[in-house]
């Protein structure tokens, strides 16, 4: 049920790299920014290796109807999912660094597929947890929850 | 037999390096004692006791998706409606990182709103970074269980 990819969401982390290299708070930003990118191009091609790269072992996810997930329950999920998504757009995106080894990533996006043959339309807001770990961005909890207002 | 190699093996652990658990735990004590200060704040509406444990930027998404900053949340939580009787946090963990805390758990919340009885579970995480060595929360997203 995640969103997914963006070129607007790509486009904006690769401008916020060019124009920040020098700044470190910037340049992580960019980075997780890249990485949030790389995880919804990986989710819409159900790429489980990808995907285990992108996560903590320990990772927790949170879907829209509060079901908590291990990563491996989540990459399972990914491999075997029946639901045909035809169209999810990230609509806001927004990154904030703590102590410079901590980022919360908090958007919004919107869904469109088929599910069980019924057409379905979802709008939500996520937040994702990442932490920087020898040197690499790591998802360690991410959060789906539906927009109903 | 198993329990009883793996009760060894934390002993030993315990033992030999009692300041890397010990603090740990201190840690994790302290947080989930803010995240009852906070539960009972809120059951009281008393956003001056809630207003220290939250950063100036936090970043709050309610069940409902609706996204608030702390001026928001505040004053949604002085608002007399729903009457809240009863709120506890379930099956909650703690995990740490380099200068940051992820809780996640279960709230539940039963109240009164509109003079109808509710009862409420979400799935919350809360993050909390260590700012000068006080824990600062600086994101909350609740998601209500469906399931």
């Amino acid at each position: 049920m995640r969103r997914m990819v963006h070129v607007l969401m790509l486009t904006c982390a690769l401008a916020a790299s060019i124009a920040a290299e020098d700044d470190n708070g910037s340049a992580a930003q960019s980075k997780v920014l890249a990485l949030e990118s790389a995880w919804n191009i990986a989710e819409e091609k159900s790429d489980v290796r990808a995907l285990d790269l992108i996560f903590d072992n320990s990772m927790i996810y949170i879907d829209e109807d509060g079901t908590l997930l291990s990563k491996a329950q989540f990459l399972a999920r990914i491999r075997n999912t029946r639901t045909q998504m035809q169209s999810l757009v990230t609509q806001t995106i927004a990154v904030r660094i703590y102590g410079g080894a901590t980022a919360v990533v908090v958007g919004s996006y919107r869904a469109r597929g088929m599910e069980h043959n019924k057409a379905y339309l979802r709008e939500g807001r996520f937040m994702d947890t990442w932490v920087l770990r020898e040197g690499a961005w790591i998802c360690v909890v991410a959060q789906s929850t539906p927009l109903t207002r | 037999m198993k329990i009883a190699f793996y009760g060894l093996v934390l002993l030993t652990a315990l033992a030999g390096n009692p300041q890397a658990v010990a603090p740990r735990e201190a840690e994790q004590t302290r947080i989930l004692a803010l995240e009852s200060a906070w539960n009972q704040a809120v059951m009281q509406k008393d956003s001056k006791a809630v207003a220290p444990l939250l950063d100036e930027e936090l970043i709050y998404i309610d069940d409902d998706g609706v996204v608030m900053n702390k001026a928001r949340y505040l004053a949604n939580l002085r608002d007399p409606e729903p009457r809240l009787l009863h709120i506890v946090n379930e099956s909650t963990q703690v995990r740490f990182f380099a200068g940051s805390a992820v809780v996640i758990g279960v709230y539940r919340e039963q109240g009164v709103r509109n003079g109808k009885a509710y009862l409420l579970r979400d799935r919350f995480v809360d993050t909390w970074v260590d700012r000068h060595g006080s824990w600062i929360c600086v994101a909350s997203q609740s998601t209500l269980i469906t399931h």
